[in-house]
Formats: C-alpha cells, structure tokens, sequence
C-alpha cells in the first residue's frame, strides 16, 4: 500500500513535470544591432492578431539597454502562435518617439524581423508557432 | 510598456515601411540591363543621357563662347539621377538613379563647373556592401535589404533648393539633405524641427520674394498629404496633415496669393501581395477624376475638393489668384503617366518606347464659386515640359512662361524636347530657339537682370547635352529674344548624365 502510494504519487509528479514539458515551452529572445547602452529596451510578446493590434499582452519586459546584443527569456507559454515587438527607448520617456507622420525616430523591430510590405507590418509577417525550445534573433532597426 | 504605446509603435513601424519590402530570399536575377544598354548606344548614341556616370566628382574650368553677360553673376545648382548602376547592377528607371549635385559658379574668371555623388545613407551602404542593396522606386535588386525609412532608400536626385543659408538636396518620399555649397559634400540629412525629421519633403518647394517656402509630401501608407509652410530664416511656421484616399505619387504643386492647389491624377497607390517596387505599387484608372486639392494658406485644415477629367501632370508654371478670388495656374499636362510608367524605364536598357507627350494648359478656379476649367494653352503639336517664371514673381500674377518645347513636326532625332521658348499671356506670342539635333536641352530658368522691373529684362540659363561632342554646355540666352538663338556657351570638357532641376542663386 504504502509501494502503490509511493508510484502513484511519483507518477503524478512525472504526469506533472511531463505536462509541463509538452505545454509550457519557453521563447528566446536575441535584440542584436542595439546601438547604445542609453534608455531601456522593451519588448512585448504577443498571441493573438488582436493583441498585435493593441488589445493586451502574454508578458512584456523593459531592461536597460546594454549596446550590441540583449537577451530575454519568456518561459512557461502554452504552445501556439506567437509575436512580439521591441523598441528601444534610448531618452527613456516611456515612448517610442515618432514624427510628425508617425515614423519612428527610436529604434524598433518585430518578430521574425518582419517589416511588412508597402504597410505596416502585419501579424501575418509576425507571428510564428513557438513549439519546444524557440529563439528569435531580431535586428534593431 | 503600455498597450497604447505598443498600438502607437506598430502604427509608426508601419508608416516607416511605406516602401518597398523585396523578399530576402528571392532568388537571384540573371539581369541583362546593363549589356542591352551598352548595345542600344552603338545605334542610339544620344542615350549617352543615360549612360552610368563616370566619376563619383567632377571639377573643371568651362570653356566660354560667345558674349556672357557681365551682369549675371552666380551659381546655378542643378541636381539629377546620375549614378544608374551599382557594382553591376542597372537600375531599371531613370528616377532610381543615385543623386548628384552640380555647381555651374558664374564669375568675372569665367565658369566654373564642380560636381558630386550624393553621399546619401543609401550610396553608402551599398559602397561598404559592395552591391546593390535596395529595391528603389522602380528597380528591385535580388537579395534585397530590409528598408527601415524612406530615408534608407532616399536617393536625393530630383531637384535643389538654395534657401536661409542652407543648400539643400531634394528628393519626394524623404527629408532634403544638407550640402556643403562649395564643396558639395554631404553634410547629412535635415530637419526643420525635431518632430518634423524624416518627414516628406517635396522637390518643388514654391518660394515667395520674400523667401516664404511652401512645401507638401506624401505619406503613401497613411493616405496622406503633408504641408508644409517655412519662414525665409527657415523656421518651422506650420505643418499640416490632409488625408487622401486613394492617394497617389504627387511631383509638384501650386501655391497663390490664399491658396494651395494640388492636382491628385487616378494613378491610384494600391499595393498587392506581390508589388515589390513603388512605381509598380500604383495602378493608373484612366475613367477616374484627377481630384483637385485647394487649401487655405493660412489654414490648412480649411480645404476643398474639385474634380478634372484623367491626367497627369509633373510640374506647374507658377499659380496666382486674382482680387475676384480666381485661381489661374498652368501645367504641362499628359493624357496619362505612361512616359513614367515606360518610356523612363524601357530608356535603362535601351528601349525607345513612344508615350504620350504632355502639352501646356491653363486652368481656373473660381474659389467662390468652386469650379474648375482647364484650357489648352497651344496647339496640340506643341510638346512642353518644365515650365518656369521669373522666380521674383513666384506666387503672383505672371504674364510670361519659360519653358522648354518641341513641335511634332520638327522632332529631334532624340526624341525629347529640343526647343527652348517664352510665352506672353498678354500678347498670346510664343519666342522659340531650337536647338540642333546633338543638343538635349535640360531645364532651362529665367534670371532676371540685377535692378530690372520682374518679366522685363534676364537670361534664360540652361545646361544642355551634347550627345555628339560628348559634353555638357551651358548656354545663356536673352530673355526677350530667344529666337536670337544663344548669347554665350560655356563647355564643359565631360558629359554628364542628363539631370532634372536646378536653381540659380544671384552673387
């Protein structure tokens, strides 16, 4: 009795962390080409078309900019379609400055390194199936 | 990090990816631009015109003909596509070609003429990457590079503007650069505030006397219209925002005494799937309206729409408003953008390709009532493109034109315009020079004598090809007798490619 209780509960500790295994897969993330070590780099990750268009998140991260290469890790998501965004707040007022037409004047990127074509760049060009171990490499603009 | 931040961010990310975007895995061109172009020479040597130019600087003493006027002393600044191949790679429409800027310097030691590359961000990273890097306005080299701005990609090759101490290089879908006026090197991009860089700027500013600057640019992705009004000491007075939808590629516009007028022709920006060049992102609706902007000058949210039948125009004489409220402005005004949209890309590889001509009109708002009439201005055998007007009047009432010409009947073995002529509204006379058939004439300007009464006594200056002695020439004629033919010439002992605008600026 006391054997059974014993496999059964290492059996549901192995159900546990095997469950874990399968349904909660981590996102590596490389921001190369930062170019100084000013401001903050923010990243958000997104999981739905309509979060890319602003209706709220999966996680988001702001770190000091470190020039050159940064790295961000968003461990614990379920599988499926993802994307994310960065932008690096070099005077660090909370925002991506933009002219007067709404081109940003701070550096930026998206997931897959998607630019969009004659348009903004769309969930479609963004998003990809995180699965297992993933990592994105994405080139500040 | 907020989601509104976020919103704000991927809307301006987009707006940043207005042009082009080829896929990076394309697989790689076998391109045979450049070798049909060296072949077409041999038998069509005037598309020396288009030749790649030879040097990225030129510098020599001009060698002078005739009488030059003592009293006309300055620097006339031209600008123009130039460099059409990059490592090997022929760009496949005149408009993609890398700028360069020319100084023909008009003194009492003579003339002396000095131009550059444009060291734009786009010259740069394709020296250092050895390759063509960018699609372009209508070129798309393989294995393309991501295009972060309109910046990236701006080649700074269609016009110049000398104003408030400043030389500045100007292109239509990006900032003007800032040029060193005796060395023509690049000192960068500019801006005319910190919230206005990178924002469009359009290659045919109109200036005032007084040095009043009234610009637009066009923000394709956001379907809109930008306005822009400078002070003569180059500051920021006001910027404006007018949506258009569709919207389309504008190249110049009108400005009056009260008012703005943009000509919006049916050559709808509709970007597909597959679109990978600007040009090729436009489609040209011949049963729609060319749409009519008319903009309060002094309040640029108060406009209104009018609507003329399918056209298209690239430049504008000059536009002025009488004390009834009616606008008369005047174009060199095309059936459609086909001379665009082939003859200026076939011409890259050799190809004569016929388009249609464009012939003068004149046009007439009646800004209380809000209508608008276009009348042809000559018969429909007169040719004509780059209108201009003594630039003292600019914005005003002006009763003569300069442009330059051709009659069907008379056509150069080139096939572009080879006449320059002057116009008087008031006499209904036209005054034409015609050049011979080795000399491709390129935009020609009145300058007006130092001291004389606007329209009255000046120069026509203008720089030409001479596809034959394979060398540029300035040529400089009496304002009011052109048919007289040249006062003086001056050679330069190289060819350039042909160009497009300039700007005189008086010593």
């Amino acid at each position: 009795m006391k054997y059974k209780l014993i496999i059964t509960l290492a059996g549901s500790l192995w159900a546990i962390a095997w469950t874990q295994m399968v349904s909660a897969d981590t996102l590596h993330i490389v921001i190369t080409n930062v170019s100084s070590s000013d401001g903050t780099v923010m990243v958000q990750v997104l999981n739905s078309q309509a979060q890319f268009e602003g209706e709220g998140q999966v996680a988001a991260f702001a770190e000091q900019a470190v020039s050159g290469e940064m790295r961000f890790q968003a461990a614990n998501l379920p599988p499926g379609e993802y994307a994310f965004r960065v932008m690096h707040d070099e005077n660090n007022n909370g925002k991506l400055d933009s002219n007067f037409v709404g081109m940003p004047k701070e550096p930026w990127a998206f997931s897959n390194n998607a630019m969009g074509n004659f348009g903004p760049a769309k969930w479609q060009d963004a998003k990809f199936t995180l699965a297992g171990e993933t990592t994105q490499t994405i080139q500040l603009n | 990090m907020n989601r509104r931040k976020f919103a704000k961010m991927a809307l301006a990310s987009g707006l940043a990816s207005q042009l082009p975007q080829a896929n990076a895995t394309a697989p790689q061109q076998t391109d045979s631009w450049a070798a049909q172009f060296k072949r077409a020479q041999t038998e069509h040597p005037w598309l020396l015109a288009y030749r790649n130019v030879q040097q990225p600087a030129f510098a020599a003493q001009a060698k002078l003909l005739g009488k030059w006027p003592t009293e006309l002393r300055g620097t006339l600044y031209r600008n123009g596509p130039a460099q059409h191949e990059v490592h090997g790679y022929r760009y496949h429409h005149w408009f993609d070609g890398d700028g360069m800027l020319q100084a023909y310097h008009i003194n009492d030691d003579g003339i002396r003429h000095h131009a550059r590359l444009i060291a734009t961000h786009k010259v740069l990273a394709e020296q250092d990457a050895g390759r063509a890097l960018y699609p372009g306005f209508a070129s798309a080299p393989p294995n393309p590079a991501a295009v972060t701005s309109p910046d990236a990609v701006n080649v700074a090759n269609i016009s110049v503007l000398p104003h408030h101490n400043k030389l500045l290089a100007l292109w239509e879908a990006g900032s003007p650069w800032e040029m060193d006026p005796e060395t023509l090197q690049t000192n960068g991009t500019y801006a005319f505030s910190e919230d206005t860089s990178g924002v469009p700027f359009s290659a045919h500013p109109r200036v005032e006397a007084d040095g009043t600057l009234w610009n637009f640019g066009y923000v394709s992705a956001a379907k809109i219209f930008v306005l822009w009004h400078i002070n003569a000491k180059g500051k920021l007075v006001k910027i404006g925002k007018i949506p258009c939808d569709p919207i389309t590629m504008v190249h110049d516009f009108v400005v009056t005494q009260n008012h703005i007028v943009m000509l919006v022709p049916p050559f709808h920006y509709a970007p597909g799937a597959a679109t990978n060049t600007f040009l090729d992102a436009h489609q040209w609706r011949p049963d729609d309206a060319t749409r009519v902007l008319v903009v309060d000058k002094n309040d640029f949210s108060n406009f209104y729409w009018l609507e003329l039948p399918a056209q298209w125009v690239f430049h504008f004489g000059n536009g002025w408003e009488d004390e009834a409220g009616v606008i008369r402005f005047d174009a060199a005004r095309a059936e459609d953008p086909m001379a665009m949209i082939h003859a200026f890309r076939e011409v890259m590889r050799g190809n004569i390709v016929p388009a249609s001509a464009s012939h003068h009109y004149q046009y007439r708002i009646d800004t209380k009532k809000r209508t608008i009439s276009e009348i042809p201005l000559f018969h429909n055998r007169l040719d004509s493109e780059f209108p201009c007007v003594d630039p003292r009047i600019s914005c005003q009432r002006n009763d003569k034109l300069t442009f330059l010409s051709s009659h069907q009947d008379r056509p150069a073995v080139h096939g572009l315009l080879n006449e320059v002529s002057t116009f008087d509204f008031r006499s209904g006379k036209r005054d034409s020079y015609r050049y011979p058939d080795q000399i491709m004439p390129e935009e020609h300007l009145f300058i007006p004598a130092p001291g004389s009464q606007p329209e009255t006594a000046g120069w026509i200056l203008g720089s030409a090809l001479d596809w034959q002695a394979k060398m540029h020439k300035l040529f400089v004629f009496d304002a009011q007798r052109v048919s007289d033919g040249p006062l003086a010439e001056a050679h330069l002992p190289y060819a350039l490619p042909f160009g497009l605008h300039g700007k005189f600026q008086a010593a």
